[in-house]
């Protein structure tokens, strides 16, 4: 039930950011289509800690703060690869161990990888190996198990 | 305050629209498939979140609006060139002068609910 009306809460919050209208009536409707939203995708119960809310939620800033930082460093990276009239591309796949159990935080790791410039992951084998996709693998596989261990350690922060 | 609103969104544009222009220029010299969605895929992070944060700060009331669109497209970006790229390798489109790949020889497995082989042979 509770969490029921927390996937209701959400759908609410994301209409009204979207509609940006505080008019009673839009407030009614967008209450009533996160309603049905919530009440036709069943949300599992979960049981949700109120004290654990507020670190979860700044170790979630920090992780987003840690990846613009490593968007931006690594988009320049490629800008500069672009531009260079020699063009020195080394691509080619390596394997990358997640390290984690949970679906979720294989999905965060690869969701992670891919969104920086540079990095793609082109396939997840059974085990949680992500296999990526790089412009540059010699520089990639070095860094890549110290990133990967940093970004574990982020996430498991946020979800435990 | 208005001011220094418009002068973020000035700057946002400006890097916005380089880093689009460099995804471009990198979709046209890179070699192949997997190579150019790293070109499109920093078209649509750096590229289309900085305009959107350009709309964040020069028009206050639909801000909310671009949060939203930054939030879905930070979400789904990664997604559309993880399943291009995948499908690619699925069809077997081969990679240009690749140094490495750990993927080679591994059996991809195809989805439970899926009769076909996932992988098909590349056209002779």
């Amino acid at each position: 039930m509770l969490a029921y009306w927390r996937l209701t809460l959400i759908c609410w919050l994301i209409y009204l950011a979207v509609t940006a209208n505080f008019e009673l009536a839009n407030l009614v409707v967008g209450l009533l289509i996160g309603w049905v939203i919530a009440a036709i995708l069943k949300p599992a119960s979960q049981s949700l800690s109120l004290r654990r809310l507020p670190a979860a939620l700044f170790n979630l800033a920090k992780y987003t703060a840690w990846l613009a930082v490593d968007i931006i460093r690594n988009g320049i990276r490629v800008a500069r690869i672009v531009l260079d009239p020699k063009l020195p591309i080394r691509p080619g796949i390596i394997a990358i161990p997640a390290g984690m159990k949970s679906e979720l935080g294989v999905a965060l790791s690869a969701h992670a990888i891919t969104v920086t410039p540079g990095e793609q992951v082109v396939e997840i084998g059974d085990d949680g190996v992500m296999y990526v996709h790089c412009l540059d693998v010699v520089t990639s596989a070095a860094g890549a198990e110290e990133a990967q261990r940093k970004r574990r350690a982020m996430l498991q922060r946020i979800f435990e | 305050m208005k001011d220094l609103g418009y002068l973020i969104a000035i700057v946002a544009i400006l890097i916005g629209t380089f880093f689009s222009i460099i995804g471009i220029i990198g979709l046209v010299r890179l070699p192949d498939v997997y190579s150019r969605m790293h070109a499109t895929g920093k078209v649509s992070t750096f590229g289309v979140v900085l305009l959107t944060v350009a709309a964040v700060f020069a028009t206050p009331l639909a801000g909310s609006k671009a949060l939203v669109l930054i939030a879905l497209l930070i979400l789904a970006g990664p997604v559309v060139s993880h399943a291009i790229s995948s499908a690619s390798y699925r069809l077997g489109i081969p990679m240009k002068s690749a140094a490495r790949d750990d993927l080679a020889g591994k059996r991809i497995q195809p989805p439970a609910n899926q009769a076909q082989p996932a992988r098909a042979e590349p056209a002779e």
